[in-house]
């Protein structure tokens, strides 16, 4: 028996170094892709967002307000327009991404003791320019406010970012990104692997007939050489590209290993699973690449988790990203211990669990006597 | 012609793979995230507060803020520790810190600090509150005073001219509700249409190798490559500006997303996006010619349109090898049109750059095709 393992295990690894679509999407991809996408999104955030000022103002008070906010890193004022429709023209040649308007009465409402009303116009192509124009006018008004009223604020503010001190891009959207490379490689590996399988009517490269009741040997052998090559890999992913990058990365390495080894073997029996449903080689790239994107929405790092409908929120569950992906901002960037991970942990071992049997089933009809390649092997035999 | 067209339609038809890439999971798609962020602006977001004051200044303050309609407190925590730990455990995403001794310093004038921590790991939850939060600053530091003021009779227009003399109106434009839907659904549900666009271009002709019958089409056509191009191509064409519509109308006509070209105008902008990523895909097969590297080919290069076209994350910001190499995606074309005509109601020629770019697509594909004739003719498939 464990001859047979062996000889299962030896030979998915010998598939997988001699194909070339496996080296491309289990080796190349895993090793390559994280560093583009690293590098995509390495600036963070967005600075210096151009913009049009309408100062219809134009006293020293309203150019003092110009010139604060144009001190600051996320707006940058590339032109003065006469009136909104010419400053709209800015927008219009994408020149300009906000327009920042300073009414006639700025200066004298605020001698007089009112309400001085400053407008910003944003263009909303982009929810990061919006949020700088805003931040940036809104500081320099608190700001200008607290000098005005020259007046001691009762009650302090202050606001503190946690866990990604920069408010970036890459800081919350690179770990998802890297476990879901992890996931959908292997499910393009595997689908790949198996696919050709069915294709050239060979299983797990052995040409003796396996049996019904070897499908648990085949299912693990498979694995572990997937899981095998996926360690290493791991590692690379989502210990050495983070500390690249200058991304978070606060987690204890045990305990990440600890959580990261029912994810990659859910993902491992979950590509399976999927696999069985390949008829040629080329098949899983076809339906596998497209869940990517929304794998990445499910697992809720970009849409609050807490404010999808249940449906989707509980069709999540079932897929390995999902718990993975929090898990693993929650160690890895938040500094959390197992104990808190415990949730993500539990299901990720449950779908370990839960796609081994779909994997196991599925392998054992593909073993069957009476499913087709094997009957077509036989009577090949027969007829020799 | 009329033979390769229908040879075709056959093709697709007898295949339950193509019905899955060119009808369910488009409209899956489509389906998937309009439903996913149908609440728009997300409502509610959980928080906590750590009261260590427990006055009625710290309560009234409380109140002030579960008003608010994004946040909802869902739990008070009796130390910061505890609050720190539930935000690691996905709980909460943020939480207020009102200190020991808030009233009798603010009534003092001592200038106590309320502090707000928010987990910004994730990011849009975070971004989003932004807004708010900048309202409760002042709110937290106004009420006092205002309560004051009032006290000495000042009305509430005086009151307010007093605590905050200037004040920041925003007009987000063409999307005032900041809807997040309207924000990311217009470009990746058509980018899900272009990722399945190149894989099955690439795929279909990759199978004419693997099968064996890429001789006998290029005899169909009577040995003329455009003709085998035209005719696989119209067919797929025919079936993809099928979906196109039926999302343009979806987004448009039935969700009433913004747009101000009306929708004869986004039809053409997909009809031209349409072209373009069969283009793409045809550009990428004669390329690399074997079914397998070009599916990777277009697989990767599909997947990385989502980042690369500068819906989410602005491309002036990437480095600016990656803004030149953005103008190799269709995806960042149709994403700058779509703001041109849909959000910002320009007239289409106003972005006459990027249809002429989505055009250009074509014309590279076009110009490749000797070599796809060369391809189909004299290579044999290899696993």
């Amino acid at each position: 028996m464990l001859t047979k393992l062996n000889r299962i295990f030896f030979n998915t690894l010998h598939t997988i170094f001699h194909d070339q679509g496996l080296i491309i999407f289990c080796l190349v991809v895993p090793l390559l892709y994280p560093i583009l996408y690293a590098f995509i999104y390495t600036g963070e955030t967005v600075r210096e967002v151009p913009t049009v000022v309408v100062d219809e103002c134009c006293t020293p008070t309203s150019r003092e307000f110009l010139r604060h906010v144009d001190a600051t890193a996320d707006v940058r004022i590339v032109s003065h327009a006469q009136n909104l429709k010419n400053a709209e023209d800015y927008i219009r040649r994408r020149e300009a991404y906000g327009v920042l308007v300073i009414p006639r009465d700025f200066d004298k409402t605020i001698v007089r003791g009112g309400q001085a009303h400053v407008s910003i116009y944003v263009d909303m192509s982009g929810m990061l320019y919006y949020k700088a124009l805003l931040s940036a006018t809104t500081n320099v008004s608190l700001d200008m406010n607290a000098r005005i009223k020259a007046s001691r604020k009762a009650i302090l503010y202050e606001d503190v970012s946690l866990y990604n001190p920069q408010n970036g891009f890459a800081g919350f959207l690179i770990p998802a990104v890297l476990v879901l490379v992890l996931q959908q490689t292997l499910i393009l590996g595997i689908g790949m692997a198996r696919g050709t399988e069915v294709e050239l009517r060979r299983f797990t490269g052995i040409d003796s007939l396996l049996r019904v009741s070897d499908a648990q040997l085949v299912t693990l052998g498979t694995a572990l050489a997937f899981l095998l090559i996926y360690v290493p890999l791991s590692i690379w992913v989502l210990g050495v590209i983070p500390k690249m990058f200058a991304l978070n990365s606060i987690g204890n390495f045990w305990e990440l290993w600890a959580f990261m080894l029912p994810f990659l073997l859910s993902s491992i029996f979950f590509a399976l699973s999927i696999s069985s449903v390949c008829r040629q080689r080329e098949s899983i790239v076809l339906l596998g690449v497209f869940t990517s994107v929304p794998f990445v929405f499910l697992s809720g790092v970009s849409w609050p988790g807490s404010n999808m409908p249940a449906f989707w929120h509980n069709l999540a569950q079932f897929i390995p990203s999902t718990p993975a992906v929090n898990g693993y901002v929650k160690l890895n960037s938040m500094g959390a211990h197992l104990p808190q991970v415990w949730d993500e942990w539990r299901l990720l071992w449950l779908q370990t669990l839960g796609w081994f049997l779909v994997a196991y089933f599925s392998v054992i009809r593909q073993l069957w006597p009476t499913s087709f390649h094997i009957q077509q092997e036989t009577e090949a035999k027969e007829g020799e | 012609m009329k033979a390769i067209i229908y040879r075709e339609f056959r093709l697709l038809a007898r295949e339950p793979l193509m019905w899955f890439c060119m009808l369910v999971a488009p409209l899956f798609c489509a389906a998937f995230f309009t439903t996913m962020m149908q609440e728009g602006l997300p409502e509610n977001l959980p928080l906590g507060v750590v009261d260590m004051d427990n006055s009625s200044t710290s309560r009234s303050l409380q109140r002030n803020l579960s008003a608010f309609q994004m946040v909802e407190i869902v739990q008070d925590y009796p130390n910061v520790s505890e609050a720190r730990e539930a935000m690691q455990r996905g709980d909460i995403y943020g939480f207020y810190l009102i200190p020991q001794g808030l009233q009798r310093k603010a009534n003092r004038q001592e200038q106590p600090t309320v502090s707000f921590y928010m987990n910004y790991s994730f990011l849009v939850a975070g971004s989003l509150l932004y807004k708010d939060q900048r309202m409760m600053s002042e709110l937290a530091s106004g009420s006092a005073v205002r309560t004051a003021l009032f006290a000495r009779g000042a009305t509430n227009a005086q009151a307010m001219a007093y605590i905050q003399p200037i004040v920041v109106d925003t007009h987000p434009t063409n999307n005032p509700w900041l809807n997040y839907n309207v924000y990311l659904s217009n470009t990746i549900i058509p980018g899900m249409l272009m990722l399945f666009i190149f894989m099955v271009t690439v795929y279909s002709l990759g199978m004419e190798i693997k099968r064996g019958t890429a001789d006998e089409l290029l005899r169909m056509a009577g040995d003329r490559i455009e003709r085998v191009l035209l005719g696989k191509m119209a067919t797929q064409l025919l079936i993809w500006m099928t979906i196109g519509t039926v999302i343009v109308v979806w987004l448009y006509g039935y969700l009433h997303f913004p747009c101000h070209c009306g929708m004869p105008v986004m039809w053409l902008v997909m009809l031209l996006f349409v072209l373009a990523s069969q283009a793409m895909g045809i550009f990428m097969f004669s390329c690399l010619p074997t079914t397998r590297m070009g599916l990777s080919f277009a697989s990767l290069w599909g997947v990385m349109s989502f980042s690369i076209c500068g819906m989410s994350y602005p491309v002036m910001a990437m480095h600016p090898c990656l803004q030149g190499l953005s103008w190799l995606f269709p995806l960042r074309h149709y994403f700058l049109l779509y703001v041109n005509c849909a959000l910002d109601g320009y007239p289409l020629l106003n972005a006459w750059p990027h249809v002429c770019a989505l055009l250009l697509f074509v014309v590279a594909a076009t110009l490749l095709s000797p070599r796809l004739k060369y391809a189909l003719s004299h290579y044999a498939y290899q696993a």
